[in-house]
C-alpha cells in the first residue's frame, strides 16, 4: 500500500513537471527575450483594416531593427480608450505612443501634460525614406497635408506633438442595387437639395412597398456626422462674422468667447437654418436612432434596410468585406446659395478637408524607449512603411509618394471649399458637446423643431460654454507652467542647437501665455451676477 | 591552491582597501550630473532630472541649486510650500552678480506669473523691472521684458485703457535687444491690438516685423500669413494683402483655408477695380 502511494504520488510529481515543462515552453514568456526592447503602439482603430496594416508595417520595422519588438494594443474606442488612456498615463504606465484626438471628450489636457513635442525632429528628414521620392524632405513636409490637425490642435502654436498614418474623410456609402429598385438609376446627389429628394423618394417608395426601408441608416454616432456636415452651410456666414483676428477661420476658444460676450446664438436664423438641414437628414432615418449605436446602423445598411450609411472612410474596409451588394462612396453634398430652403443664409460652398491626415500617433514624454518609439514613428510614416500600412488596411496614405490602391482612389476627390472652425459648431467642447446629444430630441421627430432645439440650447449653452472655455484656457495653463525648467533647461546645455531650442519653448511659451490670459480676460469680462 | 594573481604588496592593498569604497561611491563629476539633468529637463523630465541631482554628494554648488529649484516647478504633485522652497531659493541666488543669479531672479518672478496657486502680477512685474535695472543685457533680463509685456496687455490693474497698454507694451521693445524676443512681444502687442478692437493699421506693423524677423514653427506662421493678407484687406492696403495672400497659397498649400483665400482674392481685386474707378 506504502509502495503505491509512492509510486502515485512519484507519478503525480512527473506528471506535473512535464505539465510545467510544455507550459513553459509553449505558452507563457520565454525566461530569455531575443529582443531587448519593446515598445507598445496603442490605439482605438480597430476596424477592419488598421490592425493588419499596423502588424504590417511592424513585421518589416522588426526585420530591419532586431533589437527591438514592436506591440500592437488595439483598444476599443468609443467608451473605454479614453479612460484606458487616462488611467495609464496617470499611473506612468502608458504605452510608448498613443493615438489622441482632439474631439475626444475630456482629454484636452492630455497632450500638454503628457505627449513630447516632435517639432524639432519634424524638420529634419525621415532616415527610412533614404532612396525614394521623399529623400532628403523635411519629415513634416512628407505628408500630404504637412500635418495641418498636428498644427491646428496643438495645444501650443509653436509645437507640433504628433504625426499621422492616414487620411480620413465622410462619404456616403449607397447601397447600389436598393437605388436602382427606387430610382430606376443611380443618381449621384450633386447638392444637398438632390439629396433631399432622393430621401423623399425613399420614402415614398417605403410607403407604397410596405418595406421598411429609410434612407440613411440612423444611429447616434452617425447622426452626428451627418449634422456636422449639414450644419456647416449657412454657418459660415457667422464664422466670418466672428473673425476679429482675420484668421479666415475661427478655432474653439473664439467661438465660445464669442458665444459668452453674446454674439451669436442657436436661434439666431442662419443658425436656425443650419438646424433645419439636420432635422431635414435625421427625418431620413429610423424612429428611435439616437439609442443605437455606429454597429447598429452599419447593420442596417449591410441588411438592405436603408439606402445610405453616412460615416468616414475607415468603415470602408468593413462595409466592403460585409456587404452582399455592390457599394458606391458619394460625397454628402451641402447646401448652396441656390437651395430653395435655406440658400439665402448660404455665402458659398463649404470645404470638407482637403485631404486632412488623422490617426495622430503621440510619443508618452514618459517612455522607456523613446529614441526606438520615435524611430517605429519613423518607418511607419516613411514610403515604404506607409506603403505597407495601405496596401494591408486598404486605408489611405498619410505620406507622399505611397502609391494609392485602385480600390479607395476616389477617397482623395475632395469637395473643396470655404473654411469655418477648428471643430464643428456641436464640438466646440465636451459641455457644449454633451448639451446638444442631451437637447438633441427636441428638434427630430414629429414633436421636434429647429426652434425648440435652438431655444432648449441657447438656455443651457451660456453655462456649457463658460465651462469648455474654461477647459481650453486650463489645458493651455497646463502647458506654460512646465516650460519653465525646459527653458531653463535649455539654457543649461552649450551649443547652437539647445539655443534654438530654447528660442522656440521661450516663443511657444509666450503665444500658450496670451491666449490663456486672453482666455482668463474674457472669462471675467462675461462672468454671470451672483 | 595556486594563487591566480600575484599577492599585492601590504601597503598596495591597504591603499586599494581605502581608496575602492571610494571610487565606487563617487560616480561621475558633479558637473556631469548637472548637465545630465539639465539635458533631462530640457526634455521635460524633471523627475529624473531631480533623482540626478539628488545622487550628487556635498553641498550644492551655486549651479546644482539653481537646477534643483527649477525641477521643484513641475515636479509633481506642484505644492505651494515647495514652490515657497524654490522661491527662498531663487531670492538667495538671485543676490549674486552671474548668470545664474539672473536666472533666479526670473524664475522668481515667473512662480507669481504662472505657478503660485495665486498669481501676483503686480510682484512679478516688479521683479522683472528690478532684473532688467540691474543687467538689462542679460538674456533672462530680456525673456523678462517679454513677460512683463504680457502683464502690461491683460495682467496688471495699470493702465487700464486697452490703448495705453498697448502703449506701455510697445516702450518695452527698444530695451529688447535679441531679435528672437523682440519677435515674440511685437506678436503679442499685435494679439493684444486685434483683440481689444484696436485700429488696424496700430496692429499692421507689429506683424509686419514678426513675419520680417521669422523663425516661428508650428501652426503660427501659417497664422501668421493669414492674418497680415486679411488684416490688410481690411485696413485697405490692397497690394500688401495680395502680396501676403499669394504667399499665403504659394508656401502652405495644401490647406483648409486655401479657397476662402483665393476667394479673399477675388474679393480683392473687386476691390482694387473699384478703387481704380473711384480715383478716375
Amino acid at each position: 500500500m506504502r509502495r503505491l502511494r509512492a509510486r502515485l504520488g512519484l507519478g503525480l510529481l512527473v506528471a506535473a513537471f512535464t505539465a510545467s515543462v510544455y507550459w513553459v515552453f509553449t505558452r507563457s514568456e520565454p525566461v530569455i527575450r531575443h529582443r531587448e526592447v519593446t515598445i507598445y503602439f496603442a490605439h482605438w482603430q480597430i476596424e477592419r483594416g488598421p490592425p493588419d496594416g499596423i502588424n504590417a508595417a511592424i513585421k518589416r520595422y522588426e526585420e530591419l531593427n532586431p533589437r527591438v519588438h514592436v506591440v500592437q494594443l488595439q483598444i476599443p474606442g468609443a467608451t473605454i480608450y479614453p479612460q484606458w488612456m487616462r488611467s495609464n498615463l496617470a499611473g506612468d504606465t502608458g504605452p510608448d505612443l498613443m493615438e489622441w484626438g482632439a474631439w475626444l471628450p475630456g482629454e484636452k489636457d492630455i497632450p500638454a501634460r503628457y505627449f513630447a513635442p516632435l517639432t524639432a525632429e519634424l524638420a529634419k528628414p525621415n532616415p527610412y525614406n533614404r532612396g525614394t521620392s521623399q529623400e532628403k524632405i523635411p519629415w513634416q513636409d512628407t505628408f500630404h497635408d504637412k500635418l495641418l490637425a498636428p498644427k491646428r490642435d496643438s495645444p501650443d502654436p509653436g509645437q507640433i506633438y504628433a504625426v499621422n498614418i492616414t487620411e480620413v474623410t465622410l462619404r456616403l456609402f449607397c447601397n447600389v442595387e436598393l437605388m436602382k429598385e427606387v430610382l430606376g438609376r443611380v443618381v449621384v446627389p450633386r447638392n444637398f437639395d438632390d439629396l433631399r429628394k432622393i430621401l423623399a423618394a425613399v420614402k415614398e417608395f417605403s410607403r407604397k412597398t410596405g418595406r421598411p426601408i429609410s434612407g440613411l441608416a440612423g444611429s447616434r454616432d452617425t447622426t452626428r456626422a451627418v449634422a456636422e456636415a449639414v450644419f456647416v452651410a449657412p454657418l459660415i456666414g457667422v464664422a466670418q462674422r466672428l473673425d476679429d483676428a482675420g484668421m479666415l477661420y475661427l478655432y474653439n476658444r473664439q467661438m465660445l468667447a464669442a458665444y459668452l460676450a453674446g454674439r451669436w446664438r442657436y436661434r439666431e436664423p442662419a443658425v436656425l437654418a443650419g438646424l433645419q438641414l439636420v432635422r431635414e437628414a435625421t427625418n431620413a432615418m429610423k424612429p428611435g436612432f439616437i439609442q443605437l449605436r455606429r454597429d447598429d446602423a452599419m447593420i442596417e445598411f449591410l441588411r438592405g434596410q436603408a439606402l445610405f450609411f453616412f460615416y468616414g472612410t475607415w468603415d470602408a474596409t468593413s462595409l466592403r468585406r460585409l456587404a452582399p451588394f455592390k457599394i458606391q462612396p458619394m460625397k454628402l453634398m451641402q447646401a448652396m446659395p441656390d437651395d430653395p430652403e435655406v440658400g439665402r443664409f448660404v455665402v458659398g460652398q463649404g470645404g470638407e478637408g482637403i485631404g486632412e491626415t488623422s490617426l495622430s500617433m503621440y510619443l508618452n514624454k514618459a517612455s522607456r524607449h523613446p529614441a526606438e518609439a520615435l524611430d517605429f514613428l519613423k518607418f511607419l510614416t516613411s514610403v515604404p512603411g506607409n506603403q505597407l500600412f495601405t496596401d494591408a488596411s486598404l486605408w489611405l496614405p498619410a505620406v507622399n509618394g505611397v502609391v494609392v490602391p485602385e480600390e479607395i482612389r476616389n477617397f482623395r476627390d475632395y469637395q473643396e471649399g470655404l473654411s469655418v472652425g477648428q471643430a464643428p459648431y456641436d464640438a466646440l467642447g465636451t459641455e457644449v458637446s454633451t448639451g446638444w446629444d442631451r437637447n438633441f430630441y427636441h428638434l427630430t421627430g414629429d414633436q421636434g423643431s429647429a426652434e425648440q432645439f435652438a431655444a432648449a440650447m441657447d438656455a443651457a449653452m451660456p453655462a456649457a460654454m463658460r465651462m469648455d472655455l474654461n477647459a481650453e484656457m486650463r489645458a493651455t495653463l497646463v502647458l506654460v507652467k512646465p516650460q519653465d525648467p525646459v527653458i531653463a533647461g535649455w539654457a543649461g546645455l552649450a551649443g547652437e542647437k539647445a539655443k534654438t531650442r530654447r528660442e522656440e519653448a521661450e516663443a511657444s511659451q509666450t503665444m500658450s501665455e496670451g491666449l490663456a490670459l486672453q482666455m482668463q480676460l474674457q472669462l471675467a469680462k462675461t462672468k454671470p451676477a451672483p | 591552491m595556486p594563487a591566480l594573481i600575484p599577492k599585492l604588496p601590504r601597503w598596495g592593498a591597504a591603499w586599494l582597501g581605502f581608496a575602492l569604497p571610494l571610487l565606487a561611491g563617487a560616480g561621475p563629476p558633479a558637473d556631469a550630473d548637472i548637465a545630465a539633468a539639465w539635458q533631462l529637463m530640457a526634455g521635460s523630465l524633471a523627475r529624473d532630472a531631480y533623482t540626478r541631482l539628488d545622487r550628487i554628494p556635498g553641498a550644492p554648488t551655486r549651479e546644482q541649486a539653481l537646477a534643483q529649484a527649477v525641477v521643484v516647478i513641475d515636479y509633481q504633485p506642484v505644492t505651494p510650500d515647495r514652490l515657497q522652497e524654490a522661491e527662498a531659493v531663487f531670492a538667495e541666488l538671485a543676490r549674486g552678480q552671474d548668470e545664474i543669479a539672473d536666472a533666479a531672479a526670473y524664475l522668481q518672478a515667473r512662480l507669481y506669473q504662472v505657478h503660485y496657486q495665486q498669481p501676483d502680477p503686480v510682484r512679478a512685474a516688479a521683479l522683472y523691472r528690478a532684473l532688467a535695472e540691474r543687467h538689462p543685457d542679460s538674456h533672462w533680463a530680456q525673456l523678462g521684458l517679454v513677460k512683463l509685456g504680457l502683464l502690461l496687455l491683460y495682467a496688471l490693474p495699470e493702465p487700464a485703457a486697452p490703448a495705453e497698454r498697448i502703449a506701455a507694451a510697445t516702450a518695452l521693445l527698444p530695451r529688447i535687444k535679441e531679435t528672437k524676443l523682440q519677435r515674440d512681444l511685437h506678436l503679442q502687442i499685435a494679439h493684444a491690438g486685434t483683440f481689444y478692437e484696436q485700429p488696424l493699421d496700430t496692429v499692421l506693423p507689429h506683424l509686419i516685423e514678426v513675419d520680417r524677423i521669422g523663425g516661428l514653427v508650428g501652426q503660427a506662421p501659417e497664422d501668421l500669413a493669414i492674418e497680415l493678407g486679411e488684416l490688410s484687406l481690411r485696413a485697405g492696403h490692397y497690394a500688401q494683402a495680395r502680396a501676403y495672400f499669394e504667399a499665403y497659397l504659394r508656401d502652405f498649400t495644401p490647406n483648409i483655408r486655401s479657397v476662402t483665400v483665393r476667394r479673399r482674392l477675388e474679393d480683392l481685386a473687386a476691390l482694387e477695380a473699384k478703387a481704380q474707378e473711384a480715383r478716375r
